[in-house]
């Protein structure tokens, strides 16, 4: 049986709401999720799809599965005559070894595999040189073919847009989680208390101003040497300081709360005070969309440790506005909705309304936003890989092979391809975005 | 109306200050030390502290006092009750660095001050040493660089590692080195006491230290006279880094180009996508509405660099066409002197076609698409319906009746059009060599060339804001039903 909230929400949801079967009739954005679903699946399989070590071998009787062990070397021994021989998977030249059997990934080829036959930007449809074991150069196998051709260095384009695919979906999704986070929260307390409903007394404001100032220094200016050393020491470990920081702010911040309410109690201090949130919220937003998103990005993540977790955390952190404004608006509409003073009249508590009972319908609206905001954080990662900036030298990414392209225009193939997968993923969330939005109805259009 | 347009004015000001503020905060918090890339010295650890000739420290002191960085940020700063409030003079990046994390682990600031300071003299008495012995030589100098690494490191391990080092450098030469002996004793207690005597808590009571009025930001807003600059108030933005040049002059020979190339595109677009969006709504559904929209979406997801490098390759790439030219804005020799105005605009076209194109296509996407939703919302309205049954002709109907009333949408677009095309000049303006300010905000971000960096991003700010005003002025010009002062 249905509690009485949620069949207040269905009566109210009728027309506004997202449905399932408009999106469908929405025949490219349907499309879309298909492919997103594929470019999805290459991310996560990248290793096992395209992988200059073989994913079975089996050499002298004994089985080894390179491409998923994590083990590097190996110590064979023959079980006819009992000599032993090492094998170092890295170093292995696995297109010429003899075996019994072994079966290659569909790509063999790793994106940083540098095939010194074919370096020198060769073309798709050039003939492509390979080494046999006999020491003469025949032209390349079909099996071992560079698809779409080299770079300079020899490693194969194919490749590096499989893993490409990787970079591009990570910061995409990882960025938009951190930018809706930030962006949902302010967005529905600015939206839903406004600048008169969050009550506190004028001492507890205070107080709480003062807490935030020592959760802010105990949180991070007093562990900033901590997690200095955890983000070099690796990213799991960063997390858990972060993590361990984010406690001792909230936990600063409980008991600076609870020393508020008995400074409250004071004479003087206890008139009401109104929290103006929704005025410092929008004008944060307002501070923040004066700058272009992208200049602030490159400039931060021009002075900041080159790595792709950066670039998603500065992409997120600076692009979280779109969705605070979108979410703001949308919670303004439902405050005032009849299913809102019928939960306040059951006496919820007005956090328990918000996060419960109204954040979940601004929910779906916000999605058109986060889908637009996943398109233009890849445009802005390929943006900083073209422009070398902030992303790691070693790392192979779409906007990294455009920039190859760059340098020598007659290697086509750097350019077209590459391209191509940053505008099918842009576009495709871009589809996603506008399906989701005709789907509500948001436009008679 | 005027009233109205000041108080936007005067609301600019506490955006520009956050702006700057921000600004301010990235280029002080980012790695490195300005006075490495003002004096172009790549910093070279092995040497570092040692064989700074008198002559380079000398250069090093005038440029901190000039770039104001020997005083401290803020004017306020929180830090920890074991620090000191004086620490910004200690002017070695590393070395403060080490000295912070010093403190953080210890917390007792008299004792890490003792070291530091033993630190100093014996480095200085290494330096005043002077032999003709080679092999005393090469011991020095590996002596010297342990002394110096010692300012820099805080890890327990490797200072202990190069106390040892020195230890036995000292022990080797007994009487060479017997008036450094004690100075070395001396290092050795104080590290000690640091350890022995730690005060842990006075780590964990914040402290707030106040520099007044004498300080990097308040100089760098209001001017200072010791240095003759007139301040970021006074529109001066201090020197950049790299060429020794006010910034406000660089940045003023570089704004025509960026200048030039928005309003082009964004008069361009405009032109073009109005009618494309009207046309498109009038004939909803069918063909040109359907190619047209195709069209247009796949514009507007094309990422900017990418049409720019296919544009390049396509059409200023001597195998395949050979029309246009891939950079540059004129000729690299210049024009010669006799040339007429129209010579010189037949000449430079070549040159400005693709990026135009770039600039201009995905904002005309974007305005078309609108114009045509917003076209199209119009059209299915009574108004229309009743123009239409008057027996009026469908080209009054559209273009007397419909389209003022569609037009707020896309004039309201112009505040989000002007941010998007900055910041499509920083990349299409580093794609074609362009002199305008993209080109120059990419080279003093690889650079490191902070004046420049607060300059643009002050500037980027200003004229976003102006965009912001502009789009809603136009929009009381358009629709006199809104009320500004409201």
């Amino acid at each position: 049986m249905k509690s009485p909230e949620t069949l207040i929400i269905d009566s109210i949801g009728n027309n506004k709401s997202f449905r399932w079967r408009d999106f469908k009739r929405n025949k490219p954005a349907y499309i879309s999720i298909y492919i997103l679903a594929i470019l999805l699946f290459i991310a996560i399989l990248a290793p096992l799809i395209s992988n200059q070590q073989p994913l079975y071998f089996k050499y002298k009787g004994h089985h080894f599965f390179p491409a998923f062990s994590l083990q590097n070397t190996y110590q064979i021994i023959d079980v006819k005559d009992g000599t032993s021989e090492t094998l170092q998977l890295d170093v292995t030249d696995w297109k010429h070894i003899h075996c019994e059997h072994i079966l290659f990934s569909p790509i063999p080829y790793s994106p940083g595999f540098k095939d010194y036959e074919n370096s020198n930007y060769v073309s798709p449809f050039d003939k492509q040189e390979f080494i046999d074991s006999d020491n003469k150069t025949i032209s390349m196998p079909v099996r071992f073919r560079h698809w779409l051709g080299t770079n300079k260095t020899g490693e194969d384009v194919l490749a590096g847009i499989i893993y490409g695919t990787r970079i591009s979906l990570f910061i995409g999704i990882f960025s938009m989680m951190i930018a809706s986070i930030i962006g949902l929260f302010l967005g529905s307390i600015a939206g839903y208390f406004g600048n008169n409903a969050l009550k506190t007394t004028r001492g507890g404001f205070w107080t709480i101003i003062i807490g935030i100032f020592f959760a802010f220094y105990y949180a991070v200016l007093l562990r900033i040497f901590a997690l200095e050393d955890s983000l070099a020491m690796s990213s799991l470990s960063f997390c858990l300081q972060v993590f361990q920081s984010i406690l001792i702010f909230i936990f600063v911040l409980i008991i600076f709360n609870y020393l508020g309410k008995l400074i409250g109690i004071l004479f003087f201090l206890n008139k009401t005070f109104h929290i103006p949130i929704d005025t410092f919220v929008t004008k944060t937003i307002e501070i923040l969309i004066s700058l272009p998103s992208i200049l602030l990005i490159i400039t931060i993540a021009a002075i900041s440790k080159r790595s792709i977790t950066n670039v998603a955390i500065i992409i997120g952190l600076t692009s979280w506005t779109f969705i605070a404004r979108q979410v703001r608006s949308e919670i303004l509409k439902i405050r005032e909705l009849e299913y809102i003073a019928a939960a306040k009249s059951m006496g919820f508590s007005s956090f328990r309304i918000l996060f419960l009972h109204a954040l979940p319908n601004a929910i779906a609206p916000a999605l058109v936003t986060i889908a637009f905001g996943i398109a233009a954080a890849i445009i802005a990662e390929s943006s900083l890989s073209f422009l070398n900036i902030g992303v790691p030298l070693d790392s192979v990414s779409w906007g990294r092979l455009l920039a190859e392209g760059r340098e020598q225009f007659s290697a086509w193939w750097l350019v077209i391809f590459p391209g191509l997968c940053i505008f099918v993923t842009v576009t495709i969330f871009n589809l996603v975005g506008e399906g989701i939005q005709d789907a509500f109805n948001f436009r008679k259009a | 109306m005027i009233r109205y347009i000041i108080r936007r004015l005067l609301l600019f000001i506490p955006t520009l200050i956050v702006i700057s503020l921000l600004a301010f905060i990235i280029s002080v918090n980012a790695p490195g030390d300005p006075l490495d890339i003002v004096l172009n010295s790549s910093s070279n650890n092995s040497e570092a502290g040692i064989s700074l000739s008198s002559n380079q420290l000398i250069l090093k002191d005038y440029w901190r006092k000039k770039l104001g960085l020997d005083l401290p940020l803020f004017y306020l700063g929180i830090k920890s009750f074991a620090e000191p409030d004086t620490i910004y003079k200690v002017f070695d990046k590393e070395e403060r660095y080490a000295l912070e994390r010093l403190i953080n682990m210890y917390g007792n600031w008299d004792d890490i001050q003792k070291y530091y300071l033993s630190i100093n003299t014996l480095l200085y008495q290494l330096n005043t040493l002077n032999t003709d012995s080679i092999n005393f030589k090469t011991d020095l100098t590996n002596a010297r660089y342990a002394v110096s690494s010692l300012k820099t490191s805080y890890d327990d391990i490797i200072i202990l590692n190069s106390i040892e080092k020195i230890n036995q450098f000292v022990h080797s030469y007994p009487q060479l080195l017997a008036s450094i002996i004690p100075q070395f004793e001396d290092l050795k207690s104080n590290y000690s006491s640091i350890k022995t005597n730690s005060t842990k808590w006075k780590n964990f009571m914040p402290s707030i230290a106040f520099h007044g009025l004498h300080n990097q930001y308040h100089k760098w807003l209001f001017g200072d006279e010791s240095t003759n600059s007139k301040g970021l108030i006074r529109g001066d933005f201090g020197t950049s880094y790299i060429t020794k040049q006010p910034v406000s002059e660089i940045i003023y020979k570089r704004l025509g180009w960026t200048f030039f190339f928005s309003f082009t595109s964004i008069v361009l677009a405009y032109l073009i996508s109005i009618p494309i969006g009207i046309k498109a709504a009038a004939h909803k559904g069918k063909l040109f509405d359907r190619i047209s929209s195709v069209l247009l979406f796949m514009l507007f997801s094309m990422p900017i660099f990418w049409m720019a490098t296919l544009l390049l390759m396509t059409f200023a790439n001597p195998d395949v066409f050979k029309i246009f030219k891939a950079s540059g804005v004129r000729p690299l020799e210049g024009f010669s002197s006799n040339m007429s105005l129209w010579d010189k605009i037949t000449i430079s076209i070549p040159y400005l076609v693709l990026p135009t194109i770039c600039y201009t296509y995905s904002s005309l996407a974007f305005i078309a698409r609108s114009m045509r939703v917003s076209m199209v919302e119009t059209l299915s309205l009574d108004f229309i319906r009743t123009a239409h049954a008057k027996g009026l002709s469908e080209y009054f109907v559209i273009y007397k009746h419909a389209l003022r009333n569609s037009l707020f949408p896309i004039i309201n677009l112009f505040a989000t059009l002007f941010p998007a095309i900055i910041s499509g000049s920083i990349i299409l303006e580093s794609i074609f060599s362009i002199p305008g300010m993209g080109t120059e905000t990419i080279a003093a971000i690889e650079a490191k060339n902070y004046p420049m960096i607060v300059a643009i991003f002050t500037l980027t700010g200003i004229l976003t804001l102006t965009g912001f005003l502009i789009s809603d002025l136009l929009f009381k010009l358009t629709d006199s039903r809104i009320d500004l002062e409201k």
